[in-house]
């Protein structure tokens, strides 16, 4: 391979999680049009940037389903055959949008409202918890940048991100150096509170064992502890009183805390209640001292989804267009729960698996009826599909934008060109809307 | 006088979810029959003719005098009762979501059991509820931080998770929302801003989470109290807020203390 | 061997995450979320070698996953299994109407099956296609 053929992409955003790393760099052979090398990123995200090469996981040409095994067919008969199946439901769910840029998200609520159906995301298994918080206490929040330069208290609670966020600790809140935090690791203390002794938690200052499901409770008696009424109970969620005080006091003599949380707060019993009364803590500390709270955004774009969807509709995530106009109510309007109770007749499915990432119950209805992916590579929920929309990776073969887990807009680049007959989710997405519409005219 | 009846039967289960909010006293008030056939409701993203779904039969008057049966399985059917003003709804049969919403008067009874949302931000009137009800009764939707300020629910079951949600008295003009259950699930009164809630049996945990103002007896027993409520001391009559008094033994706490050092909130629960 | 008043926990790891970008339908996912990761003491009662299926039992469903000793204990009387379609056969589909379903903290009890059958996700999938 001569090195005229090969290209160095530096400052490339990564398309995996929500820390949206910015510092990545890729080799292309853009003659083959492969990626070679990627350096920096973590192991999840180079090997989402290998995942695009060509393989027999990847999907180049449109499939549709017939007699139990996928067959090639052009894209205006699988359009055709999509629309047609979309435009005659009466209750069709537009699931996903998380993995894709923010022009693809604004298409996928232009063909929702069209449909009259149901539009989610996946903060609807997620982070949507947090946003019910939000909408109830508000939130005291900041960016990324902020915290590497100033924090000196960092609380991780219900995350793992050793785990699912591998760079974040990196790059912007355990060992990296800040503007105020020039020794790096020994300017912050850190604080793990999980039920696991996770591997983050191994690496932290000070762990704090809460039993499962009772973080609501440790919270509140921090709460009453801070406001100067002592509790009456000598452990509260497992952990004894002295501890509690000591954390009170911990929190209140920083000079500039934060708190990033997970899954452990929305996805245990209390789900948005436990972020609601997180939030309200941190927001009474500041009486103190500094103190803020930012969520930890799982997918590289689901805080695009989220912000792309509220600016078009009002509204963030499990959205009802079945009466011509947005409404929001998770519960009534979220995924999971509309699968299970059977009112789904159609799913598309863009940018995400669910046949993954839903409960078994859900998975079963959604595959009762049609389902269409839009998607690059083979997934549980492709394999069982009826219709295969072939998808270009955003961030890698497509450019567009993404917003991190702070809400930071950055511009996602294009490092090689789509294989086969790979389109862009918006241009899927527009295809839809159109044939969607002319079928709308004639119905 | 006799109040004007009207009868619906169910005659088929919807497919999707049937959004019923034109079935009110206020609707039918003056209709005749025929125009009652022909009022809109919503299947999944279809608009439809409520005789597509219902029997219709009877005789209509103005709102007050009003009645509505309806029988079937009504599961699926939303927003029966929506912001209705006087009137009568009796439910014969299981109900769904959003069961008299933003009811200003008049009564609804539901002689089964209701789904999530019932009463949500009612305003006036009186909905009774013969079976177990879903989540978040007598709440306030998201977004909203007033919930129920006026009227009374009561429950002979066990309600959901965070009824009463942000509840809001306003003693002045005499509205004191209040809730009778026969149980509870979590985060009973969650956000009390001056509701009254009266537990005849057991609760599950953390009820009067974030409450400024109101008050929340408890019959029975909680499975979990959260540690921001103190213990006062023990009482033999608890006055309500509407001036109503209950007797009994009951340990007064004070809260929720983790939104304030002093104040007037209180939960009481059976010795 | 078996036990009881179990909790179970489901979540992200490093392996899961990285199967999950290089295709899921791969030997590779089985092994990184098909797993079920116990306290070190907790493993010695179930008796059995590392490696040995376990079915794991909830109110919602069972599933049969590799048996592993956590990296990240000791938290006796809590199960890990990484998220994905093992994972989801088990959790807790109700959102209590606030639409994320409760994917931590369910009561959980396990059996050792020593000739247990551990599916991969599209055999383990496509069951719930049928019927």
């Amino acid at each position: 391979m001569s090195e005229k053929s090969k290209i160095t992409y530096k400052d490339v955003v990564c398309p995996f999680c929500g820390t949206l790393c910015d510092d990545l760099e890729v080799d292309v052979n853009t003659k083959e049009n492969i990626i070679i090398e990627v350096r920096n990123a973590c192991q999840i995200g180079t090997r989402k940037f290998f995942s695009s090469n060509p393989s027999e996981h990847r999907y180049e040409v449109p499939l549709i389903k017939e007699n139990g095994s996928f067959k090639e067919v052009s894209w205006d008969e699988a359009i055709e055959k999509t629309a047609d199946i979309l435009a005659n439901a009466k209750r069709p769910l537009l699931y996903g949008f998380a993995s894709t840029e923010c022009d693809a998200q604004s298409k996928g609520v232009e063909l929702a409202e069209l449909l009259g159906g149901i539009l989610d995301n996946t903060a609807s298994v997620c982070h949507g918890p947090t946003l019910l918080a939000e909408q109830d206490v508000g939130v005291p929040t900041s960016t990324l940048g902020e915290y590497k330069n100033r924090a000196d208290l960092v609380i991780f609670w219900g995350c793992n991100p050793v785990h699912a966020h591998p760079r974040h600790l990196g790059r912007y809140s355990e060992f990296v150096r800040g503007y105020f935090r020039t020794d790096g690791r020994n300017d912050r203390y850190i604080v793990v509170v999980d039920p696991r002794y996770t591997h983050t938690a191994q690496i932290a200052d000070l762990y704090i064992k809460v039993n499962p499901n009772e973080d609501y409770e440790l919270i509140n008696a921090l709460r009453a502890e801070l406001r100067g009424v002592e509790i009456d109970e000598k452990e509260v969620a497992g952990v004894p009183r002295e501890k509690i005080k000591e954390l009170v006091n911990i929190l209140k003599t920083c000079k500039f805390g934060v708190i990033f949380f997970g899954m452990g707060l929305t996805q245990s019993v209390s789900h948005h209640r436990n972020v609601d009364t997180a939030i309200c803590l941190v927001r009474e500390l500041n009486d103190h001292t500094k103190f803020l709270i930012t969520p930890m955004r799982g997918h590289y774009n689901i805080t695009g989804s989220n912000v792309v969807f509220t600016w078009n509709t009002g509204y963030g995530y499990s959205i009802d267009f079945s009466r011509g106009y947005p409404r929001y109510n998770p519960g009534e309007f979220s995924s999971v729960d509309c699968l299970i109770r059977d009112e789904i007749d159609a799913s598309l499915i863009v940018a995400s698996d669910p046949a993954s990432n839903f409960p078994a119950a859900a998975v079963k209805k959604m595959f009762k009826h049609p389902l269409i992916v839009v998607e690059p590579h083979h997934t549980p929920t492709s394999v069982n599909a009826d219709i295969i929309l072939p998808a270009a990776f955003a961030g890698i073969e497509t450019e567009g934008t993404a917003y991190r887990m702070d809400h930071v807009p950055l511009r996602l680049r294009k490092v090689k060109e789509p294989p086969g007959q790979c389109l862009t989710d918006r241009e899927i997405l527009e295809k839809l809307i159109e044939k969607v519409k002319e079928k709308k005219g004639e119905l | 006088m006799k109040m004007a009846e009207i009868k619906l039967k169910l005659k088929k289960e919807p497919r999707y979810p049937l959004e019923a909010e034109t079935i009110t006293p206020d609707y039918f008030a003056g209709k005749s029959i025929k125009e009652i056939k022909e009022a809109i409701l919503f299947h999944g993203n279809q608009s439809v003719k409520l005789k597509e779904f219902f029997e219709v039969s009877g005789t209509s008057d103005d709102i007050k005098e009003t009645k509505i049966l309806i029988e079937g399985n009504l599961s699926k059917v939303k927003r029966i009762g929506q912001g209705m003003t006087g009137g009568e709804i009796v439910i014969n049969g299981d109900v769904g979501m959003h069961v008299g919403n933003q009811m200003k008067g008049g009564k609804i009874t539901v002689n089964g059991n209701a789904d999530d949302w019932a009463g949500a931000m009612l305003k006036g009137g009186e909905l009774e509820i013969n079976g177990d009800a879903g989540n978040y009764v007598g709440a306030a939707y998201r977004g909203f931080w007033k919930g129920m300020e006026n009227g009374v629910i009561k429950v002979k079951g066990k309600v959901g998770r965070e009824s009463m949600l942000w509840a809001r008295w306003a003693k002045k003009a005499g509205k004191f929302p209040t809730l009778y259950c026969g149980g509870a699930g979590d985060f009973l009164g969650m956000h009390n801003h001056g509701g009254t809630i009266i537990v005849e049996g057991n609760v599950d945990r953390y009820a009067g989470a974030d409450q400024i103002m109101g008050v929340i007896v408890i019959k029975g027993k909680i499975h979990k109290k959260l540690p921001s409520f103190k213990k006062i001391g023990e009482v033999s009559e608890i006055e309500l807020p509407n001036g109503d008094k209950i007797t009994g033994k009951f340990i007064e706490y004070s809260g929720d203390h983790s939104v304030k050092k002093e104040t007037n909130g209180r939960l009481y629960i059976a010795v | 061997m078996s036990l009881d008043n179990l909790i179970l926990i489901t979540g992200r790891t490093i392996n899961q995450g990285i199967a999950l970008e290089g295709g899921k339908t791969t030997k590779e996912s089985v092994r990184a979320a098909g797993i079920c990761a116990f306290d070190k003491d907790d493993f010695k009662k179930l008796d059995c070698m590392i490696g040995t299926p376990v079915k794991v039992m909830t109110e919602f469903g069972e599933v049969v996953v590799y048996s592993t000793i956590s990296e990240e204990g000791p938290h006796p009387g809590i199960i890990f299994i990484p998220m994905g379609p093992w994972a989801n056969q088990v959790v807790n589909p109700s959102s209590q109407s606030c639409g994320t379903p409760t994917f931590k903290g369910i009561k959980a009890r396990v059996e050792v099956v020593k000739d247990g059958k551990v599916l991969d996700s599209v055999e383990l999938i496509s069951k719930l296609k049928e019927g």
